[in-house]
């Protein structure tokens, strides 16, 4: 809820948004009326990905920003691949 | 060994969250009705049986996960606290290409030596934010900034409401400076805005909504900052 207020404060004073959320909070966008959002399937705490999975950060960051050029009113999207925990020694 | 306890499976559930067995990978099971319980436990046995053959333990990763989503979802029943009807937007002024993007993260982040010195305590640890973590709920934030070339060994953080352990081993989770600089590198965005912030997301949602967050946006504001990524947590 904390960064749904702060989203609404910033859409507020003019300036675009867009918020990553876990699915575990993937009803909160809606709820609270923020512009743009992705949810992802990823655990609390880690909307990115897993730790060391550039790969995927790269990808959910890339993805959320391209909300921002949606002329649209309001957009919420999930992301499409499941999460997927990182081994270093898979790197 | 002590005398066994009895204990009701609504007793056990609660435990996870911030009681004797505190987890707060585990806290939703506090959200879980005593049968709800039951299901998520046998199932996430009967997962585990089968990775002792094959050993692909991410069935108990998509268990846990599917069972967060749904423990924070099922039993809403029009009980948000906070529910809006309308959408504030803004349009981009510019193109994505030449636009400064800003991060905010409800992560608890901080670089070492700027400490929030939350609840007016020097080095609190993040045993002591989570024993807390009611009278955080009561305080307005503070606003961390991160500029955003620090170097990673000098980030911080901490945060009573939610598993810091794969932010303190990658601050990327939730605070994805790479990814972004990455993405100006290549040139979908034209900058990096040079402060990145974080807060602690468990806090008083009154004082941030009507005081704090606007004046967050205006801050944005003066320092023109194009669009921001805001990551919760």
């Amino acid at each position: 809820m904390s960064v749904g207020h702060v989203q609404r404060a910033i859409e507020s004073a003019g300036i675009p948004t867009v918020g990553v959320y876990v699915s575990a909070f993937g009803h909160v966008p809606a709820q609270m009326g923020v512009a743009r959002a992705l949810i992802t399937p990823h655990p609390m705490g880690r909307p990115m990905g897993a730790p060391g999975d550039a790969e995927r950060h790269l990808a959910v960051v890339r993805h959320a920003l391209s909300l921002l050029e949606r002329d649209t009113d309001q957009v919420i999207e999930s992301f499409p691949d499941g999460y997927r925990p990182h081994s270093p020694t898979t790197v | 060994m002590a005398e066994p306890t009895l204990e009701t499976v609504r007793e056990f559930a609660d435990s996870f969250f911030y009681g004797s067995r505190s987890n707060l990978d585990m806290k939703f099971l506090r959200d879980l009705s005593p049968t709800e319980v039951g299901d998520f436990f046998e199932g996430l046995l009967q997962h585990l049986a089968t990775t002792l053959d094959d050993g692909d333990a991410g069935r108990l990763v998509d268990h846990v996960i599917e069972w967060q989503r749904h423990a924070y979802t099922a039993h809403l029943d029009g009980k948000a606290a906070f529910a809006y009807d309308d959408v504030p937007r803004a349009a981009m002024s510019k193109p994505l290409s030449n636009a400064r993007v800003a991060l905010i993260t409800s992560s608890g982040h901080f670089v070492d030596g700027a400490d929030p010195q939350p609840l007016g305590v020097v080095d609190m640890t993040q045993e002591e934010a989570e024993r807390r973590v009611g009278e955080f709920l009561r305080e307005a934030p503070t606003l961390s900034d991160i500029p955003v070339d620090t170097p990673p060994s000098h980030l911080r953080v901490r945060h009573g409401g939610y598993p810091v352990t794969a932010a303190k081993s990658d601050h990327n989770v939730n605070l994805p400076l790479d990814a972004l600089q990455a993405l100006q590198r290549e040139g979908m965005i034209g900058e990096v805005h040079h402060t990145a912030r974080s807060f602690v997301g468990a806090t008083s949602q009154l004082r941030l909504r009507e005081g704090v967050a606007p004046e967050w946006a205006e801050i944005l504001r003066a320092e023109q900052v194009d669009a921001v990524l805001l990551v919760p947590v």
